[in-house]
């Protein structure tokens, strides 16, 4: 295995030393560019269908990635967090039939709270610890027009959360999803789906498309063989309509809603579930070329049931039974952001936001937040400037201003510089800092819930967690065959978590922010275009990190608890057109072992390599057949958690598909 | 804040050194451009690789026109692409138009998707003239528009209406023909 290992590193090696870079962003070519090409030639390049302003202001002086619809469907992926994959600068771990571990440049805990996910333009995350619930985000991945990930902080457009990395989720306008599409299949994991979707023109001025999908998950293995109750079914549904009402104004209105059930073993209480809607409207205003504005509101309520287990002192004195913890959180959010030149060189972004969050917890024995009701109100506002230095350099210098309730006002502010070398090519460098408010759990956790003895709780004088981030990175291409990019970071964290005790009496252990260090590492893409019709995609990382309890302060853990991530993680993905109009891809990836401490004490997740692959017939213009295999090498293998007889194994997953669109 | 330390000072500008090296090498990154910028290129393609009658055009210096009916999806795009361009020593020029009736020299006509309800009436209003129809809207194709660009998985493809071309009396060259997909051949 060492053997073998050492082998495909070298190989990987020469590959980076070869090439350096993958592409992750690059300018589009030039009209110039394009008219040169052959009539073949520009059949076969790929389009994006957005509009020529999209808001990608940090994407030139960012690590940033974009995940297209094309490699979503050839992955097989089934879910967003196994599009999510596709992206070299994340870490993803499946936890169990249901659950996900998601992040950038580090901090993937239990409570992993520093990324921030949107999904067209809707923020996902829960005010209880500021992660997201994989399991209620999902979408008709066929809709989905493109994920951009961003690694290293967003805070200065985004605001708070986006610590470590943004991921954004764009679904495609309803002008492009006309038409039927239907899709159904099944396998031995993913044990049955399906899905549709009508799009169509109103009135000659409005499109529209209506969605619904749904599917039933089978249980996966505990490590001792033996099942693991966490099947899961899900069903969802949808619209969205758009509007171009003059030359100048396009209008967006869009909305989701969403049911599942799932089941987690917390000795018999019976099933969780995660429910939820939104709806989202979008306006758009065109000045000019350099300048528009842009409102937005949504309103999202999501209704949460998780079976809670019951918590035992010393593993057999039962301190709470076990019971419900039902979340029911409303948010009302309104954004406006408007853009425009000021002189020839400035380009200027500003907005202001301000959200609403009504949460209603109704606390299990063995978890609890106090106060049960809590209204929070959070109003931002920043502003960008992005001026030219010169021919080639170019400057982004701005910050966002905060105000939430926990710790009153918080500034995010960035610095960046990129000098564009030659066409599509770039270094870039930035400076920025951003910031993790409190969340719930930081302030109003109790575990277990009174009467019974208290063991771990939230404090009162839990402040914000702090980064400051220092960046590097190019991106390009050499030769016209192969494009990458390289990104590499060195992070300064202050006043991270950390658990504490209580004079005298031990407990209860109550969290503060004893924790200080630094990360650094980096992220290589690369992809090769071999022959027209095979291309080759490669990706590594290296996160170091070194984290530790600040000089004469206390962790319970001693600094340990607020990390669970793999040094190293590569992958290597190959993407062929077959004769016969049929496509076979293949990925590989290995992740390092995983360090996870949130069982008190050191424990580890062996590290693996695993295989994805896709074999697709478009057997007439409108019917597509594909086989995806899932994880192939292993019958079943562990990609998270504490290590104990009841971690969940993911198990090798088939299934077949059949697509059609008229 | 914490300081950077000693080291991670040295280790950033060898990187930069490193990186300045790599960047030196040649090429250029494919970034997908938007969709109707390519079809832009392509309706310039189309006025190279078809040929019109010479009564197509009032005068023998006459511009070359590429025509928009209804809205127009190109932005500025299309105006970019034929800047500065000729075709057989003409001109190209971009016009618009809110109807049918507007159209007096047209070359090419781009017939914006959300034309689609009144198409066949447009179609039947252009009979006989030497003006190549493109559409973009799908079901276009089958009733009678020249050329139709559908986007297949983000990828532009053309579908020829042979038939319908011939019937304007236009001729079009085997360099369009041979990627595209054939359609309503033999009808009309």
């Amino acid at each position: 295995m060492t053997l073998h290992l050492a082998r495909l590193s070298l190989v990987f090696a020469a590959l980076c030393a070869s090439t350096v870079a993958g592409i992750a962003h690059a300018d589009a070519p030039s009209t110039g560019d394009l008219k040169q090409l052959s009539v073949e030639e520009l059949m076969n390049i790929e389009v994006t269908s957005v509009a020529r302003h999209p808001e990608k202001l940090l994407q030139a002086a960012a690590a940033i990635q974009v995940i297209t619809q094309e490699q979503i469907r050839r992955s097989g992926a089934t879910s967003l967090p196994e599009a999510l994959r596709l992206a070299d600068n994340l870490e993803v771990a499946q936890k169990n039939s249901h659950d996900w571990a998601i992040s950038a440049r580090g901090f993937n805990t239990a409570l992993g709270n520093k990324l921030l996910v949107m999904i067209d333009g809707r923020t996902v995350y829960t005010p209880l610890y500021s992660g997201v619930f994989w399991d209620a985000q999902d979408y008709l991945l066929e809709d989905i027009d493109r994920i951009e990930v961003i690694s290293g902080p967003g805070g200065t457009l985004w605001g708070a959360n986006a610590v470590n990395g943004v991921i954004n989720i764009i679904t495609k306008s309803a002008a492009d999803t006309k038409g039927l599409y239907a899709e159904a299949g099944g396998g031995n994991q993913l044990e049955e789906f399906g899905g549709a979707r009508y799009g169509g023109t109103l009135g000659s001025i409005v499109d529209f498309r209506v969605y619904g999908k749904y599917f039933d998950r089978a249980d996966e293995l505990y490590t001792d063989g033996s099942r693991a109750p966490d099947s899961w079914h899900q069903e969802r549904g949808g619209f969205r309509l758009d509007s171009q009402v003059s030359a100048q104004d396009a209008l967006s209105l869009h909305g989701d809603f969403y049911d599942g059930h799932e089941n987690v073993d917390t000795g018999g209480v019976g099933a969780g579930e995660a429910g939820g809607g939104n709806i989202v409207g979008h306006w758009t205003h065109v000045f000019s070329d350099e300048s528009d504005l842009s409102l937005q509101s949504y309103y999202d309520r999501t209704h949460l049931v998780d079976p809670i287990a019951p918590v035992y002192l010393g593993g057999i004195f039962e301190l709470a039974p076990a019971g419900f913890l039902r979340d029911d959180l409303t948010t009302l959010d309104t954004d406006f952001q408007h853009r425009f030149a000021l002189g020839t060189r400035n380009h200027i972004v500003w907005g202001v936001g301000y959200r609403y969050t009504h949460d209603v917890v109704r606390n299990a024995p063995g978890i609890g937040f106090f106060p049960a009701v809590f209204n929070q109100s959070l109003y931002s506002a920043f502003v960008q400037d992005e001026f030219l230095l010169g021919h080639d350099w170019s400057a982004t210098v701005g910050s966002k201003l905060e105000h939430n309730d926990y710790t009153g006002f918080e500034y995010e502010p960035n610095v960046r510089l990129e000098w564009s070398l030659a066409t599509g090519q770039a270094l870039w460098s930035a400076i920025s800092r951003a910031v993790r408010t409190p969340s719930r759990i930081d302030r109003n956790f109790e575990q277990p819930v009174p009467p019974a003895p208290v063991l771990l709780e939230g404090s009162n004088s839990f402040g914000s967690e702090y980064v400051t981030a220092y960046e590097l990175g190019y991106h390009g291409g050499l030769g016209s065959r192969v494009t990458g990019s390289v990104s590499t970071f060195y992070n300064v964290y202050s006043d991270v978590r950390s658990v504490s005790f209580t004079p005298a009496t031990i407990l209860p252990l109550y969290f503060q922010n004893n924790l200080e260090g630094h990360t650094w590492g980096m992220e290589l893409s690369a992809n090769y275009q071999v022959l027209e019709n095979w291309s080759l995609h490669a990706g590594y990382n290296l996160l170091k990190e070194n984290i530790r309890v600040k000089p004469g302060q206390f962790d319970l853990t001693n600094g340990l608890n607020e990390t669970a991530d793999p040094k190293h993680q590569f992958s290597i993905r190959s993407a062929l057109n077959l004769p016969w109009r049929m496509n076979l891809d293949a990925a590989l990836r290995w992740v390092d072992t995983l360090r996870t401490n949130n069982g008190a004490l050191p424990g580890t997740v062996p590290s693996y390599f695993e295989v994805d692959t896709r074999l697709a017939w478009q057997a007439t213009q409108g019917l597509e057949l594909s086989v995806v295999g899932q994880n192939l090498l292993h019958a079943h293998h562990v990609e998270y958690g504490y290590p104990s007889p009841t971690t969940v194994q993911i198990q090798r997953s088939v299934y077949g598909k059949i697509a059609w669109r008229y | 804040m914490a300081l950077l330390r000693p080291r991670v000072w040295l280790t950033w500008p060898c990187l930069w050194l490193v990186l300045a090296v790599l960047a030196t090498g040649s090429g250029r990154a494919l970034a997908a451009p938007s969709e109707y910028q390519v079809k832009a290129v392509f309706l310039f393609n189309f006025a190279q690789f078809v040929d019109w009658p010479a009564e197509a055009f009032p005068r023998p210096d006459a511009p070359f026109v590429i025509g928009i009916l209804g809205q127009d999806p190109f932005g500025s795009q299309l105006d970019d692409v034929v800047r500065g361009e000729t075709v057989n020593k003409r001109p190209l020029v971009v016009e618009r138009y809110r109807s049918v009736e507007e159209i007096h020299n047209c070359n090419i006509l781009f017939i914006g998707g959300n034309e689609g309800g009144h198409l066949d009436e447009i179609l039947m209003a252009l009979k006989g003239r030497s003006i190549l129809t493109v559409g973009d809207a799908d079901p276009a194709g089958q009733r009678g528009v020249m050329i139709q660009l559908v986007n297949e998985n983000n990828r532009i493809r053309l579908r020829i209406n042979v038939a319908a071309a011939k019937a304007g009396n236009l001729t079009i060259s085997s360099k369009l023909l041979r990627p595209a997909e054939i359609v309503g051949a033999g009808e009309g």
